[in-house]
């Protein structure tokens, strides 16, 4: 910055200005509201309502995950995945598009994990509906669906739980689709979705911020397609191991 | 110049809580295993939150496990999981079948422990079908395949 004569009546305006921006900021951080804004409620309830209405969709995502490394340096990992669903009992979600291959099927009466590189799969007998495999995998297995929540057709409970403030952020536009922004805060997490305009309110990406740990690592899933039309077959939801594919365990948590 | 200094100040001040992170965590081989670890998780498309810290669900039941007040504990934590899985690895091996326990008995000097779990195999193995089981004979070191959680890893029998 330079302080010529010639420029003080500028530079003079720009403080106030800043200052002005600086003083609103202030503003807006103490009018940050608390408490659930019931537009932010409908608007993620209209979402989940409307998911859990789809009795069969797939969904591609794109998921982000952040480890924070004891140095404190903040570490980013990648990879996109393809989730089929069919209510009440069926799902088939792969990795697809990357270095690494895995495939999970759950057909209704097991699950099964497949990593067709190594030719090694497992699998489990599991739980006759989507909800409580989830929870199953979730809790014994420690696999955890990419938003896995979001298929669960109580998902507004599950999203819900905890929260004490909510709120809309506003407008915003997510892989070229115009959506509502909603941010909630819950004991461990702050967490942010972005809802679909219109007649499909379909959630688009879903941030949680993990804010009591060093650096806030976040984990974000964007869905970048829909299909509530999908052309599922006899063997979308049907595992077959490949011939000379070893079974192994899983080891117990 | 007094602004200059002014900016000189406000950017140290800025840059503290940065040199206080660094500071905290000189213990770099720490870091590195968390990295692998990291690694592994990347193998999967369903990723386990337990090893990555940051919590993938929105419930506080879900991030518990993950909500320790430093990265040390949170490294700590997910060594002790490590552990636990560990001695419940050794334990099976302790109840698994004769001809594992032989094998045990012929283990190569500097050899892993049994139950000891790895992320790859060396170089140099071999698969061998024991009871319908598939081993894999790396020098005389035997391992098996075995999902923890969506990675696939190697326990040592």
């Amino acid at each position: 910055m330079q302080f010529t004569s010639g420029k003080r009546l500028t530079t003079t305006l720009t403080r106030w200005c800043g200052a002005a921006v600086l003083a609103s900021l202030a503003l807006a951080a103490q009018a940050q509201p608390t408490g659930i804004d019931p537009e932010a409620h409908r608007l993620l309830k209209a979402s989940t309502d409307f998911l859990a209405s789809q009795q069969r969709f797939s969904v591609d995502t794109r998921n982000t995950l952040e480890i924070v490394l004891k140095s404190g340096q903040k570490i980013e990992f990648n990879h996109t995945a393809r989730s089929s669903v069919q209510r009440p009992n069926k799902l088939r979600a792969e990795r697809t598009g990357d270095l690494v291959q895995q495939l999970f099927v759950y057909d209704g009466k097991t699950l099964a994990l497949y990593n067709p590189k190594d030719k090694a799969y497992a699998q489990v007998a599991a739980p006759d509906t989507l909800e409580a495999m989830l929870e199953l995998a979730r809790t014994k297995l420690d696999i955890v669906a990419p938003a896995g929540d979001l298929l669960n057709k109580n998902a507004y409970d599950i999203l819900m739980d905890g929260v004490t403030d909510g709120f809309v952020v506003g407008k915003a536009v997510i892989e070229g689709v115009r959506c509502d922004q909603l941010a909630f805060r819950a004991p461990h997490v702050d967490w942010q979705i972005w809802v679909q305009e219109g007649a499909q309110p379909l959630p688009r990406r879903l941030v949680i911020t993990t804010r009591d740990l060093p650096g806030a690592p976040q984990f974000a899933v964007t869905m970048t397609k829909w299909n509530l039309k999908p052309g599922f077959d006899a063997k979308t939801f049907e595992f077959t191991p490949a011939a000379g594919a070893t079974k192994v365990d899983f080891l117990p948590r | 110049m007094k602004r200059t200094q002014l900016l000189k100040a406000l950017v140290v001040a800025a840059a503290l809580p940065l040199l206080y992170l660094a500071d905290t965590s000189p213990d770099s081989a720490q870091g590195l295993t968390l990295l692998r670890e990291a690694r592994a998780v990347v193998g999967a498309p369903l990723t386990p939150m337990s090893v990555a810290g940051v919590a993938r669900r929105t419930t506080a039941r879900a991030a518990v496990a993950s909500t320790s007040a430093t990265s040390q504990q949170q490294a700590a934590t997910a060594q002790q999981q490590q552990a636990t899985a560990q001695q419940q690895a050794a334990t099976a091996q302790q109840q698994a079948a004769t001809a594992q326990q032989q094998a045990a008995a012929a283990r190569p000097v500097g050899a892993p422990p049994a139950g000891a779990v790895v992320n790859a195999l060396p170089a140099g193995c071999k698969p061998e079908t024991r009871n319908g089981v598939e081993y894999q004979n790396c020098g005389g070191v035997i391992y098996r395949a075995a999902f923890q959680g969506n990675n696939l890893v190697y326990v040592v029998q």
